[in-house]
């Protein structure tokens, strides 16, 4: 084990959390957002469909699962970045486990 | 017996034969692998696992018959039952998973340094839980009561020993790779109707793409029959009561106890962000069907069945009256049934769906031995979330450490039994809707355990006086309002008893802050835990410093 600087880490933590926040905000504005603005979303149509009806049924859902997996594949890559995913993380945590 | 009670029956019993040869050969061996699966599921898998899991008899039976009747307000559902895996995702699975612990009232328990919080959120589990499987009961009652023609309360207790028997068989290991089969099963058994009635109606077959025109379609039938439109906004209960609704599903969909502890399966905090992603794709591809298999039926219904002479009624409205879950009656005595003379229960709409669009006895079965899958895969969930906590965190970590590992198993067993015998009375006679019960479930995992496993991963400050504090009267908070809504005709701002987590999450966490600002900080050793929480596992935080984990050194620290 060896000690890393604090600084570093802090800045691994920052990082995760930016984008996280991100992350967010989008999840806030294609579910809440349109709903507190359906009715005047109503009025255009996409593919048929009154918008707030699409997003409601679709595109939020579609948005949730992009983002999930562009945060898997961020995560990874922030992780390679600061040089902690080299043995493929395949490490069990199981000491920390109460193993009986 | 007619060709489709012998092809329904034989589709579920290859299913079962299916799922039990699975479970036999992965018999649970000791409680690690009762409890967690050993630790070693890969994160595509687990994201199978988890979605039939997640997908249960509200989301298979009862979301699509929800959103035919509630139109656009039924998306509440959808949005939330998704948009909940962010929260899940990027807020407490990797940390829950970093800290290792078996159970969520495990967890609460060691953070916060408390027997009596860990007992708190035991019980809360076992009240979550259990409220949620009243609601797999009274759907495997639907299914098997339809299967036999008979009375669905019949159905719930034939169900009830099928859950019980097959729970209590298993463990988490049985019960990973069974969920597999079982997500293979539910999902086919849940396109296959959606893509031949979209076929049929549009000669399209991606249902997501043509139901679009169907939707249309139906304003203009609502229009003329001067009923409000189906994909009008609010047109049954109030805005704030769809967003009340949305808030309550996402947070519980990240307090569910059953749910967490799949995470706990994966090997690595990386494995659980991709077991998310790869959990919420499966089950998005149910989700994304769900409101077309909704316009469809309701579709088919509207031009097909309302207007016809009620004496030349189709052959599978029968069955369907027998189960009491569908009535038809003729008003105005004019010999035809009108639209608003049908009276359809938002449980039976997608198991009385094929029937209605005439799509053959074989998928008919399908669709059953599906429903079955999902009100079976989840019941098992459930039932390991309950003998967890009693078993694990009641009976071994409080009452008796010194129990052997075979008490502890045979005590977990009989909690699975009796707590599958005591929702199926209650499911008997279910106290609502498939959906309404499960939103009761996760109302009550947001008014517990969200606040206290969030402010326990992402605030050192919280303590054992805050977290019991919070956990009580979210519990209270919440349980009060369903129940004041739901009987008493009481609501805030419109918002009716499924969306009741709303006040208890927040008086949840005001409590667990103010009771935790007054009172002292937690131990040096527990506010550095929860430092730890913010780092991958191969950093961890001590005294002050973050120490990089050895690459050559596989296990120690």
């Amino acid at each position: 084990m060896k000690k890393m600087d604090r600084k570093l880490a802090n800045r691994y933590f920052k990082e995760r959390t930016r984008y996280m926040s991100f992350y967010f905000i989008v999840w806030f504005v294609v579910s809440y957002g349109v709903v507190i603005f359906a009715e005047p979303l109503s009025h255009f149509s996409i593919n048929g469909y009154p918008f707030h009806y699409f997003m409601g049924a679709q595109g939020s859902i579609v948005t949730f699962i992009v983002l999930l997996f562009i945060n898997a594949s961020v995560s990874d890559a922030i992780d390679k970045k600061f040089g902690i995913l080299k043995n493929d993380n395949k490490r069990l945590n199981k000491e920390k486990a109460i193993n009986n | 017996m007619d060709t489709q009670f012998l092809v329904s029956l034989s589709v579920i019993m290859a299913s079962f034969a299916i799922y039990i040869g699975i479970a036999i050969y992965n018999k649970a061996r000791a409680t690690s692998d009762f409890y967690v699966a050993g630790r070693g599921v890969p994160a595509v898998f687990n994201g199978m696992a988890i979605g039939a899991d997640w997908m249960s008899a509200a989301s298979f039976i009862g979301m699509a018959g929800t959103i035919m009747l509630l139109g656009y307000d039924g998306l509440a559902y959808i949005m939330g039952w998704t948009g909940g895996y962010l929260l899940l995702t990027f807020l407490l699975a990797p940390q829950l998973r970093k800290y290792g612990r078996y159970t969520v009232p495990e967890f609460i328990g060691d953070r916060y340094e408390s027997h009596w919080a860990r007992f708190i959120a035991a019980v809360c589990t076992i009240i979550i839980s259990f409220t949620y499987s009243i609601g797999q009961l009274s759907g495997s009652g639907v299914v098997i009561g339809r299967l036999f023609e008979i009375d669905a309360k019949f159905g719930t207790m034939i169900g009830v020993v099928l859950i019980a028997f097959y729970a209590a068989f298993g463990g988490m290991k049985g019960i990973t790779w069974t969920q597999v089969a079982q997500y293979i099963i539910l999902i086919t058994a849940y396109l296959i109707p959606v893509i031949f009635m979209s076929l049929q109606l549009t000669g399209n077959p991606m249902p997501w793409i043509s139901y679009g025109e169907i939707i249309g379609k139906m304003g203009e039938l609502d229009r003329e029959l001067g009923i409000s439109e189906y994909f009008a906004p609010f047109t049954n209960d109030t805005k704030w009561q769809f967003i009340a609704l949305m808030f309550t599903l996402m947070a519980g969909t990240a307090g569910l106890p059953h749910v967490i502890v799949r995470f706990y399966t994966v090997s690595s905090m990386k494995a659980a962000r991709w077991s998310g992603a790869w959990a919420l794709l499966f089950i998005g591809l149910l989700y994304l069907s769900a409101p077309a298999y909704a316009a469809f039926s309701r579709f088919i219904l509207m031009t097909n069945v309302a207007g016809s002479k009620i004496t030349e009624l189709p052959e599978w409205t029968q069955p369907w009256i027998d189960t009491g879950r569908l009535q038809l009656a003729d008003e105005n005595g004019d010999g035809i049934l009108q639209w608003n003379e049908l009276i359809i229960s938002n449980d039976i709409v997608v198991m009385a769906t094929p029937e209605i669009a005439n799509l053959g006895v074989f998928v008919i079965g399908l669709v059953a031995a599906g429903a079955m899958a999902a009100a079976l895969s989840t019941a098992g969930g459930l039932m390991i979330a309950i003998s967890s906590s009693f078993a694990h965190d009641i009976y071994y970590r409080v009452w008796k450490p010194e129990a052997t590992e075979q008490t502890r198993l045979k005590v977990a067993r009989w909690s699975i039994a009796t707590a599958t015998l005591l929702a199926g009375v209650i499911a008997l006679d279910p106290p609502g809707a498939i959906t309404q019960i499960v939103a009761w479930a996760f109302a009550l995992a947001t008014g517990t355990f969200f606040p206290a496993l969030v402010l326990g991963v992402w605030w050192k400050r919280s303590n054992t006086k805050g977290v019991i504090a919070g956990l009580l009267v979210g519990l209270i908070t919440t349980l009060s309002y369903i129940f004041a809504a739901k009987y008493g005709g009481f609501t805030i701002l419109g918002i009716i008893d499924t969306g009741a987590g709303v006040f208890g999450a927040a008086a949840a966490f005001l409590t667990n802050i103010i009771v935790s600002l007054a009172t002292d900080e937690p131990s040096q050793k527990i506010q550095e835990e929860v430092i730890d929480l913010r780092y991958p596992e191969q950093m961890v935080y001590k005294d002050g410093e973050v120490w990089l984990v050895d690459d050559h050194k596989k296990t120690s620290h």
